[in-house]
């Protein structure tokens, strides 16, 4: 039995072919290849206005996570620019989230369409100054990005590219972090008193997106408003990349990328497995019970139904929860993984995150000390207390996994877990047919095997760094 | 209306805030500080001394955004 759940950048990624932003993935690594599907972004310069026009009727949200709308992010730094204060753009492929491989995806298949949105932003705001966030962990990202930058220094770019290596870790790629990385401080979130679009780096307005978002304002910017919005639903136009784990026929570690128009159902993205419970969106995510997303469509936007159930799609990461783990165990590595991943600077998150995880480790335990009170005050204290969002997305985490599972929390409460139980009776089911061997090692021997069970499931998840 | 922020990174702790309005800031249980609302007129004066007061700088009265 292997878990999704690890804290490393998975060791396998598989990309789909797309509609759009994966479209001709494999065959436009190249410039020159590139260019003959999509035109130079000189040739399109849109003017600041028109893109903030175009980018606000396709409601272009960042897919780094907070899913925040781009055009409102570009009409700030619009605003708090000046002929002395040029704004800076910063690509975030920084990537922290070990399930999510989008950025990786597109930076090794279709690293043009990523720098395309870039540099059509740069022209048109009159910038010079591009910075691209890669992760050290992920070093093919970097890699890729540096050639790619390269080949079109040769064909005559004259913008300012600076790759910047960040991390690892999961919240190095929050946007103060990667500020405070650009500047050669300590790559470590600090306070925002003001958004990065009106002071970010060296006090200029900063356009700091995500990978994706850059690729899709690429698309835009080629493409025009009507034609990007062919793909997609009439309300949310548009694609959305997707990192999925957990599949049926994927192996443990490897992520599939997708891309999808928004309004696909989940049944066709996930197949059976969508009855499955799915954490959407992330380690900051929220748990979707089994079959919930069934009559589901793909979607971003908070009136929807998956907005109803407080499913944000976040950077766009679904975990299938594998069939005969514990939801209550699986939450319990992931919650141990974020607090050691806490950067420790903020009092809340650094002396909370960790208290949390040891209580929802006590609760997927079974364990006789186990308060759902105690968690439930503690996710008040970390929530809001922080200079970045990782307290508020783990609590988010923890918050839906009572509530998603309130049976499960209650049979662990009560000291049992079933789901385990229901494992140990199938495997001494096995055992009889196989002359018991081994059952007794599995189940431990002795006192509260159910537990036991439990604790194995969340020994095996990996969590933590070595 | 004005509010009070911490400013996480820098807050140490200290529980200064605490001691000086503790009309509107109580401490957890590690001794930071949790905030109550925003600060009404008549605790204006007293939050501008806990803002002055922490060792860290680390406190703000903040103008509340609409």
């Amino acid at each position: 039995m292997t878990s999704v759940v690890s804290a490393h950048p998975p060791a396998e990624v598989v990309v789909d072919h797309g509609p759009r932003l994966l479209a001709s993935i494999g065959d436009t690594m190249k410039l020159a290849t590139h260019r003959e599907l999509w035109s130079d972004p000189r040739l399109s310069r849109v003017a600041t206005g028109q893109l903030i026009e175009w980018a606000r009727a396709v409601g272009i949200a960042g897919r780094g996570g907070a899913g925040f709308p781009f055009a409102t992010k570009l009409a700030a730094a619009v605003k708090a620019a000046g002929l002395v204060r040029r704004p800076v753009i910063v690509v975030n492929a920084a990537e922290g989230e070990p399930a999510s491989a989008k950025d990786f995806a597109l930076a090794l298949t279709v690293p043009h369409r990523v720098l395309d949105g870039a540099a059509a932003t740069a022209y048109s705001l009159r910038c010079n100054e591009i910075h691209v966030v890669v992760p050290r962990d992920r070093p093919l990202v970097g890699e890729a990005l540096r050639a790619a930058i390269a080949e079109r220094r040769d064909a005559g770019e004259r913008l300012s590219w600076k790759v910047t290596e960040t991390g690892p870790g999961f919240v190095a790629g929050q946007a103060r972090a990667v500020i405070e990385a650009l500047s050669g401080r300590p790559g470590l979130p600090t306070t925002a008193w003001q958004p990065e679009a009106v002071s970010g780096l060296r006090g200029r307005p900063t356009l700091l997106s995500n990978a994706e978002t850059w690729a899709q304002v690429g698309a835009l910017v080629t493409l025009g408003p009507e034609a990007y919005a062919g793909l997609g639903a009439d309300a949310e136009p548009g694609t959305t990349l997707l990192s999925l784990s957990g599949l049926p026929g994927l192996a443990p570690g490897t992520v599939r990328v997708v891309e999808v128009p928004y309004g696909t159902q989940w049944s066709e993205v996930l197949g059976d497995a969508v009855s499955r419970p799915v954490l959407v969106g992330g380690f900051h995510g929220t748990w979707a019970p089994g079959g919930a997303l069934a009559s589901m469509r793909v979607s971003r936007v908070a009136m929807g139904a998956m907005g109803a159930m407080g499913l944000t799609l976040g950077a766009g990461v679904a975990v299938l929860l594998p069939d005969g783990e514990c939801p209550v165990a699986v939450t319990a590595a992931i919650t141990a993984y974020l607090a050691s991943e806490s950067a420790g600077r903020c009092g809340p998150c650094f002396n909370g995150l960790p208290v949390l995880a040891a209580e929802v480790s006590a609760l997927a335990g079974c364990d006789v000390g186990a308060s759902y009170t105690r968690i439930r005050d503690l996710l008040g204290l970390v929530e809001r207390r922080g200079a970045c969002a990782h307290p508020d997305g783990t609590a988010r985490l923890v918050r839906s996994m009572v509530t998603v599972f309130e049976d499960e929390v209650v049979a662990h409460l009560g000291g049992v877990c079933r789901i385990a139980e229901d494992g140990l009776r199938a495997r001494i089911g096995e055992g009889m047919a196989t002359g018991l061997a081994g059952v007794g090692v599995r189940a431990g021997v002795g006192a509260e095997p159910r537990a036991e069970a439990c604790g194995e499931a969340r020994a095996e998840t990996g969590v933590g760094r070595p | 209306m004005r509010t009070l922020r911490v400013d996480w990174p820098a807050c140490k702790g200290r529980g200064v805030c605490a001691e000086v309005l503790p009309e509107l800031i109580a401490l957890d249980e590690w001794g930071y500080p949790i905030v109550g609302g925003p600060v009404p007129d008549d605790l204006r004066d007293l939050a501008v001394e806990a803002v002055a007061a922490c060792p860290h700088a680390a406190l703000r009265l903040l103008t509340a955004r609409a």
